[in-house]
């Protein structure tokens, strides 16, 4: 009965100690500091020291400062980085195998330090190396070395730039790519229209028709190394497909009335564009490989502008089936069309030219309303419209790879001609984008360094 | 046995439940205390006016005399009243009105000099009101040789002046016998009118507040300071419209002195896309790192500080 008795309160204190205990701990979790919670309510882009790339010869000083100058106009343009002028730097790097002295760059509040070095090699070839350094931290972010020939010298610093962007912000870059557009010369009357390409900063300009023969729409396939477009020739407009390699061009389909509005699916196999049939037209979409057409719409409206989401399994595009020209999102394989365009404070703003993000969180528009052109963007479901930039006339946007800025063209009407521009998606960063002559229609390629072939 | 077991073990039993009971009551009292609510009183814009004037309820135990009771205080609000009755008569006189104001002047000069006996003022200031009125009441046709006649005594005045001035200064040597008490009883009397609304006698009882201040022990103060020294070196590059999803939580460990004991510490991202939220925690750290040293951080409270758990969002980017 002792032990009994001795079990019994040792269960007995032993109970009572542990709820204790427990109701210890909890008072103890109570007192538990919260979180300090920071939300800036300001975007800053990020000061960042971009030093001149060392010539590993003597001869090669040129394009070091080349490389570099390619690398601080593509970060500052990005809108994300603000370069500092290296007239304040207060270290000079001469050798970029050993750690900058970070007190110096912390002084000038650099967040972040690029050196790198460019070298011919005996074989000919360029040599390029680079490091991303962490003020802050003193560590080594990111460090690579390229051989490409010399004459590439632009696109290794465009392939520098998106390393910069991808380790700072955690994005995919968009610097290595191309942009095709329609070349403008001439009167207004008499415009010659040509298809043109250049990189995305408006360097290494390439003609790709002579101007003949009107054309309009070009979009770049996934491969970057086709371009689909519409050409006014002989007879009635066609869609054609262009090799920018072999500068072959063919036509898309056989089709009885005028195609238009072509646009590449996102395998590469498929385009899709809209056919004329009397005061309609309807959406297609033919098989590259088997040539077989298959049609999408069937409606007593135009339907036009179609645009694939980035998994393929969608298609956005626009339509007059309701009276006025909205946005609609349907399968891919057709069937019922749901409108996601509704403009909240004009009732007769119509939206068109819709282009899915690559990335698929967004669809960008044209929006005609009040008197203005608007370019936005919304949610592939029609909500969170937020419009970027209004005027006479904007027109025709087109997302760059990493789905993070917009390019398109204005017209300020009058004697003048358009110019391409391009905004980031938050509306910030507005930019003329450089090109010899007028320029409309731009289409922004894929990432060229992440393309296959 | 079996009854001196029970009762070991009842007067356990008993005594934990005492102990727990005593706990509860004291523990559930201290959290009233702590719940605490504060009283708001809803004030009128008049009671408010009156308050920012002065203090309402000042101690009472030692009233002190906001005057000096050694005349009537009457007698200054007559002297004050003298002014406007002036105005009056200015007023009356509306086809004379050059006649009567040499005659006021006169006549209030010369009862200036006797202003030590405030008494005497207000004896003087009814005449020339009465005997005004009555001149106007008077014959109208005999307003013109009154004219001629207080005309005339203009000049006359310069030497009732000039006699006024001359008993002045006799009494002068006198005062220079200099009595305080007297002029502190004239001081007095003209501040007394003055000190009734915002007098320093009115606040003398006011406080000024603690020395010893509860602001030390806030703690929201250096969460504050400490919060918008962050932010300001705090660049993220990303304000994408998913830019509310992104999180990173990160621990600093702290060294008394305000600066960071090692590298911040971070405990964990949350967003769509890993590589973004990872660079936004960098970018975090890098903001820490660099805006340090944090001074301001209050010594004596480093227990509370010695880590500090921070969240870093994006949720007012857009």
């Amino acid at each position: 009965m002792n032990n009994a008795l001795s079990i019994s309160r040792r269960r007995f204190i032993t109970l009572t100690g542990s709820a204790l205990a427990v109701a210890g701990g909890g008072s103890a979790f109570a007192q538990g500091q919260p979180r300090i919670r920071i939300d800036p309510t300001e975007f800053q882009p990020v000061p960042i020291a971009i030093t001149n790339f060392l010539p590993g010869t003597p001869s090669d000083g040129d394009v070091g400062n080349g490389v570099t100058q390619v690398i601080t106009n593509n970060l500052k343009r990005s809108g994300l980085f603000a370069p500092i002028d290296q007239a304040a730097f207060i270290e000079r790097i001469s050798n970029m195998d050993v750690a900058p002295q970070f007190q110096n760059w912390k002084t000038i509040n650099a967040q972040a330090v690029v050196t790198g070095r460019m070298t011919r090699q005996q074989d000919g070839r360029l040599k390029a190396e680079f490091r991303l350094w962490d003020v802050v931290t003193g560590q080594q972010l990111a460090g690579q070395q390229y051989f490409t020939s010399p004459e590439y010298w632009r696109r290794i610093a465009h392939i520098i730039s998106d390393q910069i962007y991808e380790r700072m912000t955690g994005e995919k870059g968009y610097f290595d790519s191309r942009v095709v557009f329609v070349d403008e010369t001439g009167p207004k009357e008499r415009r010659v229209k040509r298809l043109a390409m250049m990189d995305q900063d408006g360097a290494n300009v390439r003609y790709l028709t002579r101007g003949s023969d009107l054309v309009l729409t070009p979009r770049f396939s996934p491969n970057s190394q086709e371009i689909t477009y519409m050409e006014f020739g002989q007879g009635d407009p066609k869609v054609y497909l262009f090799n920018i390699e072999t500068g072959q061009r063919e036509i898309v389909g056989n089709f009885p009335g005028m195609t238009f509005a072509p646009r590449f699916s996102p395998d590469g196999q498929r385009v899709i564009m809209s056919l004329q049939q009397g005061g309609n037209s309807n959406l297609f979409v033919m098989d590259l490989r088997s040539r077989s057409t298959t049609r999408l719409t069937d409606t007593p409206a135009i339907d036009t502008s179609p645009s694939y989401s980035p998994d393929g399994t969608r298609i956005c595009f626009e339509s007059d089936r309701g009276g006025r020209s909205q946005i609609y999102v349907m399968a891919a394989g057709g069937g019922q069309a749901q409108r996601i365009s509704f403009s909240k404070d004009d009732t007769n703003a119509t939206y068109s030219t819709p282009v899915w993000s690559p990335r698929g969180d967004y669809i960008a528009f044209t929006r005609q309303g009040g008197g203005q052109f608007s370019i936005g963007v919304m949610k592939p479901d029609g909500s969170g419209e937020r419009l970027l930039t209004s005027g006479y006339h904007n027109e025709g946007p087109t997302f760059s790879p990493n789905g993070r800025v917009l390019m398109f063209f204005r017209d300020p009407g009058g004697n003048g001609g358009p110019s391409l521009y391009s905004v980031d998606i938050s509306g910030r960063n507005e930019l003329k984008v450089p090109t010899p002559g007028f320029a409309s229609d731009p289409a922004w390629s894929p990432l060229l360094s992440s393309t296959p072939g | 046995m079996k009854v001196n077991v029970d009762k070991t073990l009842v007067a356990s039993i008993a005594l934990h439940v005492l102990v727990l009971g005593w706990g509860l009551v004291t523990f559930s009292s201290k959290a009233y205390v702590a719940e605490e609510s504060l009283p708001i009183d809803i004030i009128s814009t008049d009671q408010l006016a009156q308050m920012m004037s002065g203090q309402k309820t000042g101690k009472k135990e030692e009233p002190k005399p906001k005057v000096e009771k050694i005349a009537e205080a009457k007698a200054e609000e007559d002297a004050v009243g003298k002014v406007t009755e002036k105005k009056e008569l200015i007023k009356t006189n509306s086809t004379p009105e050059p006649p009567p104001k040499p005659v006021e002047k006169p006549v209030e000069k010369k009862p200036e000099p006797p202003k030590p006996v405030a008494e005497a003022k207000p004896k003087e200031e009814p005449k020339p009101q009465e005997k005004k009125p009555d001149l106007a009441k008077e014959d109208p046709i005999a307003e013109l040789q009154k004219k001629l006649e207080t005309k005339k005594p203009p000049p006359k005045p310069v030497e009732q002046k000039v006699a006024a001035v001359q008993p002045q200064q006799q009494p002068k040597p006198k005062e220079r016998s200099f009595d305080p008490a007297q002029i502190q009883r004239d001081l007095d009397k003209r501040a007394a009118t003055r000190h009734e609304l915002a007098g320093s006698t009115l606040n003398a009882s006011a406080s000024l507040g603690s020395t010893t201040g509860t602001a030390v022990a806030n703690v929201a103060t250096w969460r504050g300071a400490f919060q918008s020294a962050v932010k300001r070196c705090f660049t993220p590059t990303y304000n994408g419209q998913d830019a509310e999803q992104y999180e990173a939580d990160i621990d600093i460990p702290m060294k008394i002195d305000g600066s960071l004991a090692s590298e911040p510490i971070i405990v964990g991202v949350r967003g769509p896309s890993r590589s973004i939220a990872q660079a936004i925690a960098e970018s975090a750290k890098r903001a820490i790192v660099q805006c340090q040293v944090y001074s301001f951080m209050p010594k004596q409270q480093y227990e509370s500080w010695k880590l500090i758990p921070m969240t870093f969002g994006l949720k007012d980017m857009l």
